[in-house]
Order: C-alpha cells, then sequence, then structure tokens
C-alpha cells in the first residue's frame, strides 16, 4: 500500500517544505518593515530590519542542512528528489529576497532625516512593495498547492511591479535639478530596484513549483524568450 | 490472457541454425539514453506479449519489451512480480521448471530463440546467466571454471587458445591480476566477490551475444558490489546486459534503462508496468505505481 512505508522521512520531508515555505512569511513581514521605514525615514526600524534578517538566513542554513542530510541518508527519488531540489532553490530565492529588503534599509540612513523630496515616488515605492508582498503570499500558495496555474500568474503580477519600477525611473529623472533632491531620487531608485528583484525572486520560486509538478525545468520568461 | 496467439507450437521459423543478422545498433536507443562507445556491437532481444506459466498458474501477463544492445537494462520490481522468470524466459532457463510454458515470442536479433529446431543448449551459450549466489564450480580449479564452458562446447580446444581465452576472460572480469598466481587452486577458495567475478569469466568464455544477471550482487558486501557494478559498466561496450535486482541504488547506479515491473495482488501475474531511461525513471516516473515503489512507499 502507498503511503504506509517511511512514515518518519515523509513527515520530515513535509516538516523541511512547511518550514522553507515559512521563510517567505519571515521575507513578507520583513518587506512589510521596510517599507514601514521607507515610508517614515524610520533609521531605527531600518536597523531592526537589518539584524533581523539573521533569522532568514537561519532558516536557509538549517533547512538547506536538513535537506542535504536527507539526500545522504534516505536517498530520495522521483518526486521527492524534484522537491529537495526545488526546496534548495526556494531556499536561495528566500535568502536573496531578505537580503534585498536589507538593500533598501541600508539605503534609508543614506538619504538624511529630512522628510522625503517627492511623495509621489514614495507612494510608487510603497506600491511597488505591496504588489510585491502578494506575489510572495501567491508564490507561497502556488508551491503549497502545486498549483501550476498560480504560479504562471505570477509573471503577470510581477510584469506590474516591473511598470511600477520604470514609472519610479521617469519620476526621478523629471525631479529637476537640485542637487540633493537628484540623490534622494537616486537612492530611492536604488530601492525602487531591490524592491523589484524580489518579485523576481518570487518568480524563481513559480518556476520551481513548475518543475515539482512536471519534472520539466523551464524558466517562465527571461529576457531572450519574454514570456516563454 | 493476451497471448496474442503465438504459442510456441505456432512459431515455425526458418530457423535451425544459430546463425544471426546483422547487429543493431544505436538506431533503436532509447530516447534519453546516451548510447555507449561500442567495442563490439551486441544484439538485441525482443520480447513480444510474453506470457509465463508454472503449470496452471500464470508468473508473467503479456510483457513486451526490447532489451537493447551495449546497454544495461535493470528489472524491479517487488519479490513475486515476475522479474526472474522473466529474465529466466530470456535464455530458455525458465523451461527447466517442470510444467513451465512459455507464449509469445523473444528474439534475439530477429531470431525466434524458441524456434522448433532451436537448441536450447546454443541458446543458453548466446545468452549467458550470472545468478545471485557465486556458484563456480567447486572441485575446479580457477582456471578450469573458465574453461569449463569451452569444453562443453564441443571439440578439443587446443591448450595455448584455452590459456587465451582464460586470460582474456579474467581480465575482462577484472580478476586476472588477483589470480594469475593461483590459477590450479579451487574456484571455492576466493571470496565471494572474486566468485561472482569469476562466474562472469566463466560466462563471457564463450563469448554470448547477450549477459542476463539474476541480483549478481545481492550476497556480495558494499565493495565487491561497487566492483561488479564497475564490471557491468564496461561489460556493455561488448555485449547486452539485463539484470535483475532489488536494489534500486544499484539499478539507478547501473542501468542505462529500467523496467519495473509489479503486480496487482498476490497470485495476480506479474506485469510489467513501465520502462524507460534510468534517469527518467528515478526522477520523474510516467506511473504513480513506478513512482511509489522507486520511492519506497511500498510497505
Amino acid at each position: 500500500m502507498p503511503g504506509t512505508a517511511r512514515v518518519e522521512y515523509q513527515e520530515e520531508l513535509d516538516r523541511l517544505e512547511a518550514s522553507a515555505l515559512g521563510g517567505l512569511d519571515l521575507v513578507s513581514a520583513s518587506l512589510s518593515r521596510t517599507l514601514e521605514a521607507v515610508e517614515h525615514q524610520d533609521v531605527e526600524l531600518a536597523q531592526i530590519v537589518v539584524a533581523d534578517d539573521d533569522r532568514i538566513d537561519g532558516r536557509y542554513l538549517e533547512v538547506h542542512q536538513a535537506l542535504i542530510t536527507l539526500l545522504a541518508t534516505q536517498s530520495p527519488v522521483a518526486t521527492d528528489l524534484r522537491l529537495i531540489s526545488a526546496l534548495l532553490h526556494v531556499l536561495k530565492n528566500i535568502e536573496r529576497m531578505g537580503d534585498q529588503c536589507v538593500n533598501v534599509c541600508k539605503l534609508i540612513p543614506l538619504t538624511g532625516n529630512e522628510p522625503p523630496s517627492d511623495q509621489e515616488m514614495v507612494k510608487l515605492i510603497l506600491t511597488m512593495g505591496a504588489q510585491t508582498k502578494t506575489l510572495i503570499s501567491q508564490a507561497k500558495r502556488s508551491f503549497e498547492g502545486r498549483d501550476v496555474e498560480l504560479a504562471r500568474d505570477l509573471v503577470r503580477q510581477d510584469d506590474a511591479v516591473d511598470n511600477l519600477n520604470r514609472e519610479c525611473f521617469r519620476l526621478a529623472l523629471e525631479i529637476g535639478d537640485d542637487a540633493d533632491r537628484r540623490e534622494w531620487a537616486m537612492t530611492m531608485l536604488l530601492g525602487a530596484r531591490a524592491i523589484e528583484r524580489i518579485g523576481d525572486n518570487a518568480v524563481d520560486i513559480g518556476e520551481q513549483v513548475a518543475f515539482v509538478v512536471t519534472g520539466l525545468f523551464r524558466e517562465f520568461e527571461d529576457a531572450s524568450h519574454p514570456m516563454g | 490472457m493476451g497471448a496474442a496467439g503465438a504459442t510456441r507450437a505456432e512459431s515455425e521459423s526458418e530457423v535451425g541454425k544459430v546463425e544471426m543478422k546483422p547487429p543493431i545498433t544505436e538506431a533503436q536507443a532509447a530516447p534519453g539514453v546516451t548510447p555507449v562507445a561500442t567495442d563490439r556491437p551486441a544484439k538485441t532481444l525482443d520480447a513480444k506479449e510474453v506470457n509465463l506459466f508454472y503449470g496452471d498458474f500464470q508468473a508473467v501477463e503479456n510483457v513486451t519489451m526490447t532489451v537493447e544492445p551495449n546497454k544495461v537494462t535493470a528489472l524491479i520490481g517487488s519479490s513475486g512480480c515476475g522479474k526472474t522468470t522473466f529474465l529466466r524466459s530470456l535464455n530458455r532457463m525458465h523451461e527447466l521448471n517442470a510444467g513451465a510454458r512459455v507464449e509469445g515470442s523473444i528474439q534475439l536479433d530477429g531470431q525466434d530463440i524458441y524456434g522448433p529446431r532451436v537448441d536450447p543448449v546454443q541458446v543458453r551459450r548466446l545468452i549467458g546467466m550470472v545468478f545471485q549466489q557465486p556458484n563456480p564450480f567447486p572441485t575446479m580449479s580457477v582456471y578450469d571454471n573458465v574453461a569449463a564452458g569451452l569444453n562443453l562446447n564441443g571439440g578439443r580446444v587446443k591448450k595455448s587458445e584455452k590459456d587465451e581465452v582464460v586470460e582474456r576472460s579474467l581480465r575482462g572480469a577484472h580478476l586476472w591480476n588477483e589470480v594469475k598466481d593461483r590459477l590450479d587452486k579451487p574456484g571455492s577458495g576466493l571470496s565471494g566477490g572474486q566468485q561472482q567475478r569469476l562466474c562472469i569469466a566463466r560466462a563471457i568464455a564463450v563469448e554470448p551475444e547477450v549477459l542476463l544477471m539474476d541480483e549478481p550482487c545481492s550476497a556480495l558486501d558494499p565493495v565487491a558490489t561497487l566492483a561488479i557494478e564497475d564490471l557491468i559498466g564496461e561489460l556493455k561496450s561488448k555485449y547486452t546486459i539485463a539484470i535483475v535486482t532489488h536494489n534500486m541504488q544499484q539499478a539507478s547506479r547501473a542501468s542505462d534503462i529500467t523496467a519495473f515491473f509489479n503486480l496487482e495482488e498476490t497470485g495476480k501475474p506479474g506485469r510489467l508496468i513501465e520502462i524507460g531511461a534510468t534517469e527518467k525513471i528515478f526522477t520523474s516516473p510516467a506511473q504513480q505505481a513506478t513512482e511509489d515503489y522507486v520511492s519506497g512507499r511500498f510497505g
């Protein structure tokens, strides 16, 4: 009877999947604080985000090690092997997403304690962040549900984030001749870019969902094959 | 039962002499399997709609598959799924059991090995078998064990010729360096792994086309097992190889193609569920039953 053997192994694999995907909740929380720090120029909150990234890195190292142990001791094959391979990818994506939040937060002290120079640009970045949080939770749900359609839909959602990023770029170009304002805009543009990369990582997680389900790895979209 | 009408009595064909057609090469390669460099193009074993019986009991139902040349095909499946019975039908050893019966067709490069005028002894020379327990002739020397098949195959063989075959076979089985100074000692004095390589040397001494192996490593320790697996990997450049194994890691390490056999329940005949490139079977098999078996989810 299927399912009657290797119970502990199956439980361990389930636990590690939940733990790895739980990393996306950590990223989502980290991104929320990052956006709050951006909105209020909150340097202290930004420092907390930077310090808290150790939790995301710790999750990465812990689950990664446990997956390697499963590979070494349980000789997983077929769907289990694809799942473990995918989780190793996803962990790396999560770790990168956490790093991008840190990148944004490290920019905040550079903008000084003055109020934001351009409220419209801040609003755009906050909208990008909210949209990216949706991507993160959708990536998690698609993995948990092995839902390839939901995973593919991440590409569409990510396009919206990319458009907002371009809009930020346009605003930065048009911000005027004042040197301080230009410096502020350039710094914020780096932050927008970091948030945009978080969206890309969410799409990468979606590609791993398709790999687990179908056994075929293909990028949903890349520069040379748009909407592949 | 889908015996396809081809019982042995009906399979009258032109054969009488065991003379083979030109070899078939990589044109037949299974998708996803990289052809190996071949020292000698080997032959193809084609089983079509094979049904195997022990008296009234049907052990294997309607198996159609190809054992491809210069590749290692692993037959896997739980106990009683018919994989060993099927393997033994590939060189006419199944029929040695009382009441055993074969339906369907098995061809070696297009020639029916069950043809009415085909000599089963000659079939077994062309399609050799290595068994689970190393079984060298206990009272014979290492040398005589390897040469045994030459003597059986009729006619006198010159001593110098025999020396050459014995050395070549022992070298081919990776055993020469370990036994060259004790060729006159009993084969039973060797270690288990050496004895199994001696049996492989004995099998290849008569230059077969196909080597069948029935769990050849199950009685060996891990080091001897890996030595045999390395040897299997080399032998495929000359031979067509089919191996029955209970060790899934062995199937994944040592074979190019994997065939999964299963039975619905005890007492029912075994069937071929899925055959494909080993890489495919162990990363994304097409059938759920295969997935459950290779993942170890059958309790």
